[in-house]
Protein backbone atom coordinates (compact mmCIF):
# COMPACT_ATOMS: atom_id res chain seq x y z
CA UNK A 1 0.00 0.00 0.00
CA UNK A 2 1.41 3.50 -1.12
CA UNK A 3 0.36 6.91 -0.68
CA UNK A 4 1.76 10.10 -1.00
CA UNK A 5 1.00 13.44 0.28
CA UNK A 6 2.06 17.22 -0.22
CA UNK A 7 0.92 18.50 3.27
CA UNK A 8 -0.33 21.74 3.30
CA UNK A 9 2.35 24.43 4.15
CA UNK A 10 4.47 21.74 4.58
CA UNK A 11 6.40 19.06 2.60
CA UNK A 12 5.67 15.79 0.66
CA UNK A 13 5.44 12.46 2.54
CA UNK A 14 5.28 8.97 0.89
CA UNK A 15 3.75 6.37 2.78
CA UNK A 16 4.15 2.71 2.24
CA UNK A 17 2.50 0.08 4.71
CA UNK A 18 2.89 -3.83 4.25
CA UNK A 19 0.14 -5.39 5.47
CA UNK A 20 0.20 -8.91 7.83
CA UNK A 21 -0.78 -12.14 6.16
CA UNK A 22 -4.20 -11.77 7.47
CA UNK A 23 -3.85 -8.05 6.28
CA UNK A 24 -5.66 -6.84 9.35
CA UNK A 25 -1.81 -4.88 11.02
CA UNK A 26 0.94 -3.42 9.41
CA UNK A 27 4.19 -5.35 9.26
CA UNK A 28 6.59 -2.85 7.66
CA UNK A 29 6.17 0.61 7.30
CA UNK A 30 8.68 3.14 4.90
CA UNK A 31 7.95 6.98 5.59
CA UNK A 32 9.62 8.57 2.39
CA UNK A 33 9.91 12.59 1.57
CA UNK A 34 11.16 15.81 1.59
CA UNK A 35 10.52 16.46 5.28
CA UNK A 36 12.90 17.43 8.12
CA UNK A 37 13.63 15.22 11.07
CA UNK A 38 16.56 16.15 13.65
CA UNK A 39 18.11 13.33 14.53
CA UNK A 40 17.47 12.19 11.04
CA UNK A 41 18.40 8.22 12.06
CA UNK A 42 15.38 8.22 14.42
CA UNK A 43 12.48 7.95 11.48
CA UNK A 44 13.57 3.77 12.02
CA UNK A 45 12.41 3.84 15.69
CA UNK A 46 8.89 5.99 14.36
CA UNK A 47 8.29 3.43 11.59
CA UNK A 48 8.87 0.93 14.06
CA UNK A 49 6.36 1.85 16.17
CA UNK A 50 3.68 2.07 13.77
CA UNK A 51 4.51 -2.01 13.06
CA UNK A 52 2.08 -4.35 14.44
CA UNK A 53 -0.98 -1.60 14.80
CA UNK A 54 -4.05 -2.75 13.62
CA UNK A 55 -4.74 -0.98 10.25
CA UNK A 56 -8.16 0.22 11.28
CA UNK A 57 -6.63 1.90 14.73
CA UNK A 58 -7.09 5.16 15.10
CA UNK A 59 -5.71 8.40 14.49
CA UNK A 60 -5.21 9.25 18.01
CA UNK A 61 -3.19 5.91 18.89
CA UNK A 62 -1.32 6.75 15.77
CA UNK A 63 -0.85 10.05 16.77
CA UNK A 64 0.61 9.30 20.39
CA UNK A 65 2.65 6.42 18.95
CA UNK A 66 4.60 8.45 16.85
CA UNK A 67 4.64 11.55 19.28
CA UNK A 68 6.36 8.80 22.18
CA UNK A 69 8.94 7.70 19.58
CA UNK A 70 9.66 11.76 18.93
CA UNK A 71 10.04 12.09 22.74
CA UNK A 72 12.01 8.71 23.48
CA UNK A 73 14.41 10.26 20.80
CA UNK A 74 14.36 13.75 21.59
CA UNK A 75 13.66 14.13 17.85
CA UNK A 76 11.60 17.01 15.86
CA UNK A 77 9.28 16.49 12.67
CA UNK A 78 9.56 19.73 10.72
CA UNK A 79 7.47 19.63 7.44
CA UNK A 80 5.06 17.70 9.05
CA UNK A 81 2.98 16.93 12.07
CA UNK A 82 2.74 13.44 13.95
CA UNK A 83 -1.19 13.92 13.47
CA UNK A 84 -0.43 14.65 9.90
CA UNK A 85 1.46 11.64 9.54
CA UNK A 86 -0.82 9.46 11.54
CA UNK A 87 -3.60 10.84 8.96
CA UNK A 88 -1.32 9.51 6.41
CA UNK A 89 -0.75 6.37 7.12
CA UNK A 90 -4.93 6.19 7.49
CA UNK A 91 -5.06 7.24 4.22
CA UNK A 92 -2.62 5.01 2.70
CA UNK A 93 -4.63 1.86 4.15
CA UNK A 94 -7.77 3.70 2.60
CA UNK A 95 -5.88 3.79 -0.80
CA UNK A 96 -5.84 0.03 -0.75
CA UNK A 97 -9.18 -0.30 0.17
CA UNK A 98 -10.84 1.91 -2.81
CA UNK A 99 -8.10 -0.36 -5.51
CA UNK A 100 -9.56 -3.45 -4.21
CA UNK B 1 35.08 33.65 17.80
CA UNK B 2 37.34 33.25 14.58
CA UNK B 3 35.30 32.07 11.81
CA UNK B 4 37.44 29.90 8.92
CA UNK B 5 36.47 30.37 5.35
CA UNK B 6 37.25 27.37 2.47
CA UNK B 7 37.29 28.64 -0.31
CA UNK B 8 35.54 27.43 -3.18
CA UNK B 9 36.58 24.24 -4.74
CA UNK B 10 35.07 21.78 -6.62
CA UNK B 11 34.70 17.99 -5.70
CA UNK B 12 32.76 15.10 -6.97
CA UNK B 13 29.54 14.78 -4.91
CA UNK B 14 30.73 11.58 -2.61
CA UNK B 15 33.30 13.70 -1.51
CA UNK B 16 31.24 17.13 -1.31
CA UNK B 17 29.09 15.20 0.81
CA UNK B 18 31.90 13.47 3.06
CA UNK B 19 33.88 16.66 3.41
CA UNK B 20 30.66 18.35 5.64
CA UNK B 21 31.17 15.68 7.66
CA UNK B 22 34.33 14.88 8.12
CA UNK B 23 34.39 19.12 9.20
CA UNK B 24 31.28 18.77 11.30
CA UNK B 25 33.45 16.34 12.90
CA UNK B 26 36.39 18.06 13.83
CA UNK B 27 33.84 21.19 14.96
CA UNK B 28 32.38 18.62 16.96
CA UNK B 29 35.92 17.30 18.85
CA UNK B 30 36.91 21.19 19.14
CA UNK B 31 39.86 20.71 16.40
CA UNK B 32 38.47 23.07 14.23
CA UNK B 33 36.92 26.49 14.58
CA UNK B 34 33.26 27.43 13.19
CA UNK B 35 33.78 26.64 9.59
CA UNK B 36 31.99 28.60 6.15
CA UNK B 37 32.95 26.54 2.96
CA UNK B 38 31.89 26.96 -0.97
CA UNK B 39 31.99 24.50 -3.25
CA UNK B 40 30.91 23.02 -6.61
CA UNK B 41 29.71 19.63 -8.27
CA UNK B 42 32.40 18.69 -10.96
CA UNK B 43 31.19 16.54 -12.38
CA UNK B 44 27.43 17.93 -12.48
CA UNK B 45 25.26 15.66 -9.54
CA UNK B 46 21.80 15.20 -7.99
CA UNK B 47 21.83 15.20 -4.41
CA UNK B 48 18.76 13.57 -2.31
CA UNK B 49 17.45 14.10 1.17
CA UNK B 50 18.39 11.34 4.12
CA UNK B 51 14.65 10.39 3.69
CA UNK B 52 14.12 10.01 0.17
CA UNK B 53 13.69 7.26 -1.97
CA UNK B 54 16.34 7.31 -4.78
CA UNK B 55 15.12 5.13 -7.07
CA UNK B 56 11.71 6.91 -6.68
CA UNK B 57 13.48 10.46 -7.08
CA UNK B 58 16.26 10.18 -9.64
CA UNK B 59 16.45 8.90 -13.62
CA UNK B 60 19.48 6.93 -12.47
CA UNK B 61 19.83 5.98 -16.64
CA UNK B 62 19.77 9.49 -17.39
CA UNK B 63 22.03 10.21 -15.06
CA UNK B 64 24.70 7.59 -15.88
CA UNK B 65 23.81 8.71 -19.87
CA UNK B 66 24.44 12.72 -18.91
CA UNK B 67 27.71 11.69 -16.67
CA UNK B 68 25.99 13.02 -13.84
CA UNK B 69 26.85 11.81 -10.24
CA UNK B 70 24.05 11.00 -7.36
CA UNK B 71 24.27 10.99 -3.46
CA UNK B 72 22.34 10.66 -0.71
CA UNK B 73 22.47 13.62 1.87
CA UNK B 74 22.96 13.56 5.35
CA UNK B 75 20.10 16.66 5.73
CA UNK B 76 16.55 16.09 4.94
CA UNK B 77 14.66 18.11 2.44
CA UNK B 78 14.57 17.43 -1.77
CA UNK B 79 16.28 16.58 -4.53
CA UNK B 80 18.36 19.01 -6.49
CA UNK B 81 20.35 19.16 -9.09
CA UNK B 82 23.78 21.03 -8.85
CA UNK B 83 24.66 21.98 -12.68
CA UNK B 84 28.30 22.68 -12.31
CA UNK B 85 27.85 25.58 -13.91
CA UNK B 86 24.67 26.86 -12.99
CA UNK B 87 25.05 27.39 -8.86
CA UNK B 88 27.44 27.88 -5.61
CA UNK B 89 26.72 25.51 -2.83
CA UNK B 90 27.72 26.70 0.62
CA UNK B 91 27.78 24.61 4.05
CA UNK B 92 27.96 26.29 7.36
CA UNK B 93 29.28 24.05 10.18
CA UNK B 94 29.47 25.41 14.18
CA UNK B 95 28.67 24.39 17.26
CA UNK B 96 24.93 24.62 17.96
CA UNK B 97 24.92 27.18 20.73
CA UNK B 98 26.17 29.92 18.20
CA UNK B 99 22.93 29.72 16.66
CA UNK B 100 19.22 29.75 18.09
CA UNK B 101 17.98 26.23 19.12
CA UNK B 102 14.56 27.07 17.51
CA UNK B 103 15.41 25.56 13.89
CA UNK B 104 13.15 27.88 11.82
CA UNK B 105 15.19 30.86 13.76
CA UNK B 106 18.31 29.22 12.59
CA UNK B 107 17.24 28.75 9.22
CA UNK B 108 16.33 32.66 9.26
CA UNK B 109 19.94 33.79 10.27
CA UNK B 110 21.79 31.93 8.13
CA UNK B 111 19.06 32.29 4.91
CA UNK B 112 19.72 36.14 6.13
CA UNK B 113 23.78 36.03 5.14
CA UNK B 114 22.39 34.87 1.39
CA UNK B 115 19.86 37.56 1.76
CA UNK B 116 22.74 40.34 2.46
CA UNK B 117 24.57 38.53 -0.25
CA UNK B 118 21.94 39.22 -2.66
CA UNK B 119 21.37 42.35 -1.69
CA UNK B 120 25.17 43.73 -2.57
CA UNK B 121 24.14 42.69 -5.99
CA UNK B 122 20.94 44.85 -5.90
CA UNK B 123 18.66 41.94 -5.64
CA UNK B 124 15.60 41.89 -3.05
CA UNK B 125 14.92 38.30 -1.41
CA UNK B 126 13.81 36.78 1.54
CA UNK B 127 13.58 34.10 3.84
CA UNK B 128 10.52 31.96 2.87
CA UNK B 129 10.21 29.23 5.83
CA UNK B 130 10.94 26.86 5.86
CA UNK B 131 13.86 26.65 4.14
CA UNK B 132 13.67 28.63 0.62
CA UNK B 133 14.95 32.13 -0.15
CA UNK B 134 12.92 33.91 -2.83
CA UNK B 135 13.17 36.84 -5.08
CA UNK B 136 10.24 38.15 -6.42
CA UNK B 137 8.01 35.41 -5.42
CA UNK B 138 10.38 32.81 -6.83
CA UNK B 139 12.93 30.46 -5.75
CA UNK B 140 16.49 30.84 -6.05
CA UNK B 141 18.00 29.06 -3.15
CA UNK B 142 17.21 25.97 -1.02
CA UNK B 143 18.59 24.87 2.01
CA UNK B 144 18.88 22.28 4.21
CA UNK B 145 19.90 21.36 7.85
CA UNK B 146 20.88 18.95 10.15
CA UNK B 147 22.20 19.20 13.76
CA UNK B 148 24.18 15.90 15.16
CA UNK B 149 26.85 15.89 18.25
CA UNK B 150 26.32 19.44 19.22
CA UNK B 151 26.91 20.90 15.77
CA UNK B 152 24.86 22.38 13.00
CA UNK B 153 25.31 21.84 9.77
CA UNK B 154 23.50 23.78 7.31
CA UNK B 155 24.10 23.57 3.71
CA UNK B 156 22.57 24.81 0.45
CA UNK B 157 22.53 26.39 -2.93
CA UNK B 158 21.97 29.63 -4.92
CA UNK B 159 21.24 29.39 -8.12
CA UNK B 160 23.20 31.19 -10.50
CA UNK B 161 21.39 29.82 -13.82
CA UNK B 162 18.97 27.50 -13.94
CA UNK B 163 18.42 24.91 -16.70
CA UNK B 164 14.49 23.39 -15.59
CA UNK B 165 14.38 21.29 -18.68
CA UNK B 166 17.67 19.23 -18.00
CA UNK B 167 16.79 19.34 -14.30
CA UNK B 168 13.66 17.61 -15.33
CA UNK B 169 15.41 14.97 -17.31
CA UNK B 170 17.34 13.73 -14.27
CA UNK B 171 14.64 13.83 -11.79
CA UNK B 172 11.50 11.62 -11.67
CA UNK B 173 7.56 13.07 -11.37
CA UNK B 174 5.14 11.25 -9.46
CA UNK B 175 3.18 11.26 -12.78
CA UNK B 176 4.73 11.03 -16.16
CA UNK B 177 1.11 12.65 -17.83
CA UNK B 178 1.52 16.14 -15.94
CA UNK B 179 5.44 16.27 -16.24
CA UNK B 180 5.04 19.05 -19.06
CA UNK B 181 2.82 20.96 -16.54
CA UNK B 182 4.70 20.14 -13.40
CA UNK B 183 8.04 21.78 -15.72
CA UNK B 184 6.02 24.72 -16.29
CA UNK B 185 4.89 25.57 -12.87
CA UNK B 186 9.13 25.00 -11.87
CA UNK B 187 9.62 27.58 -14.64
CA UNK B 188 7.01 29.57 -13.53
CA UNK B 189 8.43 29.57 -9.39
CA UNK B 190 12.14 29.07 -9.95
CA UNK B 191 14.63 31.97 -10.50
CA UNK B 192 18.28 32.39 -10.73
CA UNK B 193 20.81 35.15 -11.01
CA UNK B 194 20.88 35.33 -14.65
CA UNK B 195 17.89 35.60 -14.73
CA UNK B 196 17.26 38.57 -12.24
CA UNK B 197 20.37 40.36 -13.87
CA UNK B 198 22.14 38.52 -16.56
CA UNK B 199 25.61 41.26 -16.41
CA UNK B 200 26.13 39.23 -13.10
CA UNK B 201 29.00 37.06 -13.31
CA UNK B 202 29.33 33.93 -11.36
CA UNK B 203 32.34 35.20 -9.99
CA UNK B 204 30.43 38.17 -8.57
CA UNK B 205 28.20 36.21 -7.01
CA UNK B 206 30.70 34.50 -5.67
CA UNK B 207 32.36 37.12 -4.42
CA UNK B 208 29.11 38.80 -2.62
CA UNK B 209 28.32 35.74 -0.94
CA UNK B 210 31.78 35.46 0.73
CA UNK B 211 31.52 39.14 1.95
CA UNK B 212 27.34 38.37 3.00
CA UNK B 213 28.67 35.34 4.82
CA UNK B 214 31.67 36.25 6.64
CA UNK B 215 29.85 40.29 7.73
CA UNK B 216 30.86 41.30 11.13
CA UNK B 217 32.64 38.08 11.53
CA UNK B 218 36.12 38.41 12.77
CA UNK B 219 37.43 35.39 9.81
CA UNK B 220 40.57 33.29 8.89
CA UNK B 221 41.15 32.03 4.75
CA UNK B 222 41.99 28.70 5.61
CA UNK B 223 42.25 24.95 4.09
CA UNK B 224 40.90 21.69 5.22
CA UNK B 225 42.88 20.27 7.83
CA UNK B 226 45.06 16.85 6.90
CA UNK B 227 43.18 14.79 9.64
CA UNK B 228 39.63 16.24 7.65
CA UNK B 229 40.67 15.37 4.63
CA UNK B 230 41.72 11.75 5.06
CA UNK B 231 38.44 11.68 7.11
CA UNK B 232 36.89 12.85 4.03
CA UNK B 233 38.00 10.50 1.67
CA UNK B 234 37.59 7.61 4.40
CA UNK B 235 33.94 8.50 4.11
CA UNK B 236 33.34 8.87 0.48
CA UNK B 237 34.36 5.02 0.18
CA UNK B 238 32.22 3.69 3.71
CA UNK B 239 29.34 5.98 2.73
CA UNK B 240 28.63 8.38 0.25
CA UNK B 241 30.09 6.34 -2.85
CA UNK B 242 28.00 3.15 -1.26
CA UNK B 243 24.64 1.40 -2.21
CA UNK B 244 23.97 0.87 1.19
CA UNK B 245 23.91 4.27 2.00
CA UNK B 246 22.89 6.13 -1.40
CA UNK B 247 19.90 3.01 -1.87
CA UNK B 248 19.35 3.32 1.69
CA UNK B 249 15.46 4.30 1.58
Amino acid sequence: MLYQEKVPGGKLVCMEIWPSQDGSAASKVKITGDFFLHPEDSITDIENSLVGLSLACSQNELTNKIQNSLNKNNAQLIGVTPEQLAEIFLKTTMQAEVSK
Amino acid sequence: MKWRVIDYTENTASMNMAIDESVSESVAKGESSPTIRFYGWKPSAVSIGYFQSLEREVDLAKCSEFGVEFVRRRTGGGAVYHDNLGEITYSIIAKEELFPKDIIASYKIICGYICDSLGLLNIASEFKPINDIITNNKKISGNAQTRRNGVLLQHGTILYKVDVDKMFSLLKVPDEKIKDKMIATVKERVTSIEQQNSSITKDQLYRALVNGFTKDKEIVFDSLSQPEILRAEELTNTRYKTKEWNFMR
